[in-house]
């Protein structure tokens, strides 16, 4: 698959390394060139400094000839912009966002992109980690 | 009516000065970064909230659901973008009006439906067009809605229209001479009122006519 992936920090740096590993077609954005340290060494995939909403930039890279585009950047509404302009604009069929703000990440999921929200994920792992009955814990409890 | 401005920047300060002033209106400007937003507070009194204007909670808190009119006018596309579908979509605002930074990202605003896009790079584009001799056909304003676009003509000497009745003319279908400007002011034109070089005139033709609009105001084609 030929994929694009937005942002190149601990996420993005993950996914793309995983990806090239696997064979595919792999072009990382970030506007900071340091941020291409994070990826593995043999990452064979292609590095772009600058921004995944620059013109410029989409066309060098032929953005419409993307079958994946995952917005991984730190900004929510920078990640929702450029999703809907791959998937709207662009026609590519398989778009992932990172919407960190759970109310936004679920409002976008109902206008038809492929939103998750890590504090959603993660505040529940906390919560159903803190309250989840199994049998050791409640030993645990009744010992202490 | 109940208007939301997000961005407390040049624009939106601007923005706020000329909404206040009218009378029955409620305005609220939200401003994300907090020493702007105080500095603005202590010009524009209550008006001014710090705030983060894409965030639906926040957007709940100042009213959103009872808002009129909704203008994200920052100079970041994405939260201006965003900020409008979620008025759209989650508070039903009936309408909303981005601005624009980047030209490239004004057809994509229009297909998620926003419902009006500004762009200050178009409008001061559109000033210096104005200026210049080879400039005849000025667009003025875009309906995407409705594939038409307002011009602002120069009628050139010798033009296939110069001398001519409007009902003479071979207009491209779907359009509307609204208002002929000449020697004797302004009159809003019928079938038989005759142009001449040298006049100004509003029309509203479709977006694709503008080429043939050209040639008819000025004897020669668009040169390319």
């Amino acid at each position: 698959m030929n994929v694009i992936v937005m942002g190149c920090g601990r996420v993005g740096a993950s996914v793309a390394g995983q990806l090239s590993e696997g064979g595919h077609d792999v072009s990382v954005i970030d506007t900071d060139p340091f941020a291409f340290s994070r990826l593995p060494t043999n990452f064979a995939g292609r590095r772009i400094t600058g921004s995944g909403n620059d013109f410029r930039i989409l066309e060098a890279i032929n953005i419409e000839e993307a079958d994946v585009f995952i917005a991984v950047a730190s900004g929510d509404n920078r990640n929702l912009l450029a999703s809907q302009r791959a998937k709207h604009q662009f026609g590519i069929k398989n778009v992932i966002t990172r919407v960190k703000d759970p109310q936004r990440s679920v409002l976008f999921e109902q206008l038809g992109l492929s939103t998750f929200s890590p504090t959603k994920n993660g505040s529940e792992l906390i919560i159903t980690s803190l309250f989840e009955e199994t049998p050791d814990k409640l030993t645990e409890a009744s010992q202490g | 009516m109940y208007i939301i401005v997000v961005g407390g920047g040049m624009v939106g300060y601007g923005l706020a000065l000329e909404l206040q002033v009218l009378p029955d209106h409620e305005v609220t400007i939200i401003e994300r970064d907090h020493n702007q937003a105080s500095k603005l507070r202590d010009e524009l009194g209550e008006m001014v909230v710090n705030g983060d204007g894409s965030e639906v909670s926040f957007l709940e808190q100042v009213g959103a659901g009872r808002a009129d009119l909704l203008i994200a006018v920052t100079a970041d596309d994405g939260a201006n973008l965003v900020t409008c579908q979620v008025a759209k979509h989650r508070f039903n605002v009936p309408r909303t009006i981005a601005r624009v930074n980047d030209p490239h990202n004004e057809e994509l605003f229009i297909r998620l439906g926003i419902d009006t896009t500004v762009s200050a790079s178009q409008a001061v584009m559109a000033q210096i067009e104005t200026t210049l001799p080879e400039h005849t056909v000025v667009p003025l304003m875009k309906l995407k809605k409705h594939g038409l676009t307002v011009v602002d003509l120069h009628l050139q000497h010798g033009a296939p229209a110069d001398g001519r009745a409007i009902r003479d003319l071979e207009l491209p279908i779907g359009t509307l001479i609204s208002l002929v400007v000449g020697d004797g002011g302004a009159v809003v034109p019928n079938d038989g009122t005759v142009l001449h070089s040298g006049d100004e005139v509003i029309a509203v033709i479709p977006i694709d006519a503008e080429e043939s609009m050209h040639e008819l105001i000025t004897g020669h084609p668009v040169a390319v």
